[in-house]
């Protein structure tokens, strides 16, 4: 009970204190208590992980019938380590990233923070409590996109607000349905809804499902509500764009796993004209998020389309509700979650040492920063889905588990869909590669410098590259592990 | 203990005679006295509170010799003493909040006018709050008039002058028609006190007899403290009472006075009427209906307005309306959500007034949002604060405002027929309320490279600071620990009936 509490706000309290602090007079004592802070809750969480396993405790109750409590359950195994894994790179790159940036103070005191927001998220025991920390993370995280304070980012951060703000009372209004139709709201597998009501009222249960659906998906960038992501996530500083993209949007993904899987249940949704629309609504985005990045030409906003296309595969994989694609999009979780976080800090690198944003003016980039963009290719390979890397694995998994359901059309459907967005992927991450690496006869061979950017941001980046490959080596264990959540849930 | 049964009676009286005595001091001295009178009736509703709480029953004050059904009588439950209470509170912080601005704004010989006034208007809430007997609250809802429009109008440029002829003349009409429904009501029952007026009515109905009459009499009543109280779309006076008053003035008319009305709509309905007989009506839909539509078309003005004090004061429209949803409801439920957020919306609305004034005076005195660019930089505490304010009132999570939209919609979903229009105004008025306090939020927290205004620190606004915090912390308190506040409504409805 303590871990769980402690994994959660510590880091708040500690960002907290961060931010009240008098600003310290040099850089270094700052960065060594963040750091500390850092190692610590990484610590607490595995700790956490490790021995509290299977437990939960209620905290307080908001009113009488609305527990606030936290558990620990495999769900929460899965998405808590990689939540932990990314900030912890991401967190020691920006220790050399923010050196050319301001108000490193309040960054890292919003970093914190939203650790331990999102922390909660995945201990969180049912609905209310979930969505108390929901809100507050959008809260909490917005900071990090109005980081450099100018008029675009302010601009992002609203769009991110009103969005967020639109979905998270979206699925307000459900919870309160739920809470009328249920026997509780804690998170149990394969549904809360009471038979009686099942029955009774399956077509207003059914509405406000795709309404909760529509609303918590907003976080995950799901087509028609995703136009806040591509403005919010590369305005922020590039670590943060890199957490932004790989992990807070998993928190939209993760409300929707809890809401289908252990708050309505599979029987109820399956078949009906919500998984249906729910499916259309996940291609549509697939095809048009890879369509946007294909389009665009600075590199951040090309990476954050990416991840609206990207995420859709993970929700593709939850709507069809077959085994194989479940296991297939909860895998998809971690490999994008790696993949996406070393694309941005390879991006982040990058404008780091050259300044450059757009696509075009990184001509001859591999000869500069040739580590950087050594795992930039590996990763990139690993989003297009080509063995031996994370994205192989989960892509395939979700492809035949399409394959293996009976839905009519899309079981077809949705593996071309797939892989037209998989070729279009191919087609607006590797030509970074192709320039950098090749640059053309009349690319001035003899003049340019090493720029490597110094180990603090080399090896996060390694780390998290090695990770979605091994994700893809030796993926047995993984899915072994998610198999067994798969086959209770379902 | 009995002796406590005297607090309520002598609690009006003390700020009746405070007034008296107000107005022949300076304005020093009467702010002293006001002070001293906000503490002692604090107290003295505290220990009423806990009084009525430990014995777990109402109790009759009898004024005067004359016995029911003549005499003049005082009530005083759970819910009256803590409203008295909480008035008292919120009028102790809102009059020191805004104190430096009372001193710039008013001439210096009337000052003392502005605490005679606000110990007269005390003494009306707490009259309205505990009385039993309707003429009493008939004289003490004038009192509060008179003593209301000269709150707005101490503060003497033309826009306020405008702002209380405007305030006057709706609020007499909704006096004449309480008097008019009074008088009715006089007609069918003979009587004068609740108590007795509720069993006449209770006899009347179950006869059959005089049915139009009665609702005639009851709707001219609710329609009466309705346009008192601003529901939309009664609200056109409230915008400039509230914007251009002095801010102590506009914190205490948009939480207290108009909180007051609704207090005692609910004594109507509940101790005259009968809750049944008041929602076997059609006057509840009529109220859901308005209700509902306040909730859009205040966030909508609120959302059009480039004045930030206009801004919340037409919110204020849209909260009132969430308050008349509860009513309209016709549920116990409804009730309690809605006497929660009568809590919840005074507390919060006048920590967004004195807050604004922090936020406006650090940037010359401009109330338009371009010139609040990065006030919150300038004014960190005021920032601070109407961001908590905000966020209550969007209705995050922690903050007060989060649960009475929840307990809004637990009460809507166990009334079938209002369940939908009830859930989805109250989604779409939270996001509408969510874009212009986000809006300003996001505005004042917007770095400016130069200004020419002044910055403020806790060493040049002590008072004004600590009052905040209270402020913050009494929003946190009714965010985090609602059930005790819940139980207690609870309770307090079940004395009245």
């Amino acid at each position: 009970m303590y871990l769980i509490l402690l994994s959660i706000f510590f880091p708040v309290l500690a960002g907290t204190c961060l931010l009240i602090k008098k600003e310290a007079a040099d850089r270094r004592s700052l960065l060594i208590t963040t750091g500390i802070c850092f190692v610590l809750t990484g610590v607490l969480v595995s700790a956490t992980l490790l021995t509290a396993y299977g437990t939960g405790f209620t905290l307080f109750y908001l009113t009488q019938s609305l527990p606030v409590c936290f558990g620990v359950d495999a769900m929460s195994v899965i998405f808590s380590a990689m939540t932990m894994i990314i900030f912890l790179c991401a967190g020691f790159f920006s220790f050399e990233y923010m050196k050319h940036e301001t108000k490193e103070k309040r960054y890292y005191g919003y970093y914190l923070i939203v650790f331990g927001v999102l922390n909660a998220l995945c201990f969180a025991g049912n609905l209310i409590t979930f969505y108390l920390f929901f809100e507050m993370l959008t809260l909490t995280s917005m900071p990090l996109v109005l980081h450099n304070g100018s008029r675009e980012a302010i601009m992002a951060g609203l769009k991110y607000l009103f969005y967020s703000l639109c979905g998270a009372y979206a699925a307000l209004f459900g919870i309160y349905f739920i809470h009328k139709y249920s026997d509780s709201l804690s998170f149990t597998a394969g549904g809360v809804l009471t038979s009686s009501a099942m029955t009774e009222h399956a077509g207003l249960l059914l509405i406000v499902a795709f309404v909760m659906i529509l609303g918590f998906g907003v976080k995950a960038g799901m087509f028609p509500m995703h136009a806040w992501l591509p403005a919010a996530h590369p305005v922020a500083p590039a670590p943060a764009s890199a957490v932004l993209s790989a992990v807070i949007v998993k928190a939209g993904i993760l409300a929707i796993v809890r809401l289908v899987y252990y708050i309505f249940g599979v029987s109820f949704l399956q078949g009906s004209w919500v998984q249906t629309a729910w499916l259309v609504l996940t291609l549509t985005t697939v095809f048009m998020g890879s369509m946007l990045a294909y389009r665009e030409k600075i590199l951040k906003k090309r990476l954050a389309y990416s991840t609206v296309s990207q995420l859709s595969y993970i929700l593709f994989g939850l709507a069809v509700m077959d085994a194989g694609s479940v296991t297939g999009g909860l895998l998809h979780v971690l490999a994008h979650g790696f993949i996406k976080s070393a694309l941005f800090l390879c991006a982040g690198a990058i404008i780091y040492t050259t300044g450059k944003t757009r696509v075009d003016e990184l001509r001859g980039i591999g000869k500069e920063m040739p580590l950087t963009m050594w795992c930039y290719t590996i990763v990139s390979l690993g989003l297009i889905g080509i063995p031996p890397t994370g994205g192989f694995v989960s892509k395939w998994y979700l492809a035949t588990g399409s394959l293996h359901s009976s839905i009519p059309v899309f079981s077809w459907l949705g593996p071309v869909i797939l892989l037209v967005s998989a070729l279009l992927t191919a087609g607006y991450l590797l030509p970074l590669t192709i320039q950098g690496f090749f640059p053309g006869a009349d690319y001035d061979y003899e003049h340019f410098k090493k720029r490597e950017p110094s180990r603090l941001m080399t090896i996060p980046l390694v780390i998290l590259t090695v990770l979605s490959v091994l994700v893809g080596l030796f993926p047995t264990p993984v899915i072994d592990y998610l198999t067994q959540i798969v086959s209770t849930i379902l | 203990m009995d002796f406590i049964r005297n607090f309520p009676c002598f609690s009006i009286m003390l700020c009746l005679f405070a007034g008296i005595i107000s107005s022949g001091v300076k304005g020093r001295t009467a702010r002293w006295i006001n002070i001293v009178l906000l503490t002692t009736v604090t107290i003295l509703s505290a220990c009423t509170l806990f009084y009525t709480l430990s014995t777990g029953e109402s109790f009759v004050y009898v004024m005067g010799k004359f016995p029911a059904p003549w005499g003049n009588e005082i009530r005083a439950g759970v819910l009256e003493a803590g409203m008295a209470l909480f008035f008292c509170i919120i009028m102790l912080l809102s009059l020191l909040g805004g104190q430096h601005k009372l001193i710039a704004e008013v001439e210096e010989n009337k000052i003392f006018l502005y605490y005679v006034l606000t110990n007269l208007l005390l003494s009306s809430l707490l009259a309205l709050v505990y009385t039993n007997d309707m003429f009493t609250a008939y004289v003490f809802v004038e009192i509060n008039t008179i003593s209301a429009c000269g709150l707005i109008m101490i503060r003497q440029v033309g826009r306020t002058i405008e702002a209380a002829v405007r305030y006057m003349i709706m609020s007499l009409l909704g006096s004449g028609l309480l008097l008019l429904g009074l008088c009715m009501l006089y007609d069918l029952t003979g009587h004068l006190l609740m108590s007795n007026m509720k069993e006449s009515i209770a006899a009347i109905v179950a006869q059959g007899e005089y049915t139009i009459p009665l609702i005639v009499a009851i709707a001219l009543m609710t329609v009466g403290l309705c346009i008192k109280c601003a529901l939309f779309p009664f609200h056109a006076w409230l915008p400039d009472a509230y914007g251009y008053s002095t801010v102590s003035s506009a914190a205490m008319l948009s939480s207290l006075v108009s909180k007051g009305y609704i207090f005692l709509l609910i004594k109507i309905i509940y101790r005259v009427v009968g809750f049944d007989i008041f929602n076997n009506t059609r006057i509840i839909d009529v109220l859901f209906v308005f209700g509902l539509m306040g909730m859009i078309f205040g966030s909508l003005s609120a959302i059009k307005e480039n004045d930030i004090r206009r801004m919340i004061a037409f919110s204020s429209v849209a909260q009132i309306g969430y308050i008349y949803m509860g009513f309209g409801m016709g549920t116990q439920y409804g009730m309690v959500a809605s006497v929660f957020h009568i809590l919840s919306h005074a507390a919060t609305k006048s920590l967004l007034f004195i807050a604004v004034i922090g936020l406006t005076d650090v940037s010359g005195g401009s109330r338009k949002f371009i010139e609040l660019t990065g006030s919150a930089y300038r004014n960190k505490w005021a920032g601070v604060t109407f961001t908590v304010g905000s966020l209550s009132m969007v209705g995050v999570p922690l903050f007060s405002g989060f649960i009475s939209k929840l307990l809004f919609a637990q009460a809507a979903v166990q009334v079938d027929g209002k369940m939908l229009p009830a859930l989805i105004v109250l989604g779409i008025s939270t996001i509408l309320n969510a874009i212009y306090f986000m809006k300003t939020v996001i505005r004042i927290y917007t770095p400016v490279e130069e200004t020419s205004y002044p910055s403020v620190t806790f060493k040049d606004m002590k008072l004004y600071a600590i009052v905040l915090v209270f402020f913050i912390i009494l929003n946190i308190i009714l965010g985090i620990s609602s059930q005790p506040i819940v139980d207690m409504i609870e309770q307090g409805l079940a004395m009245f009936a």
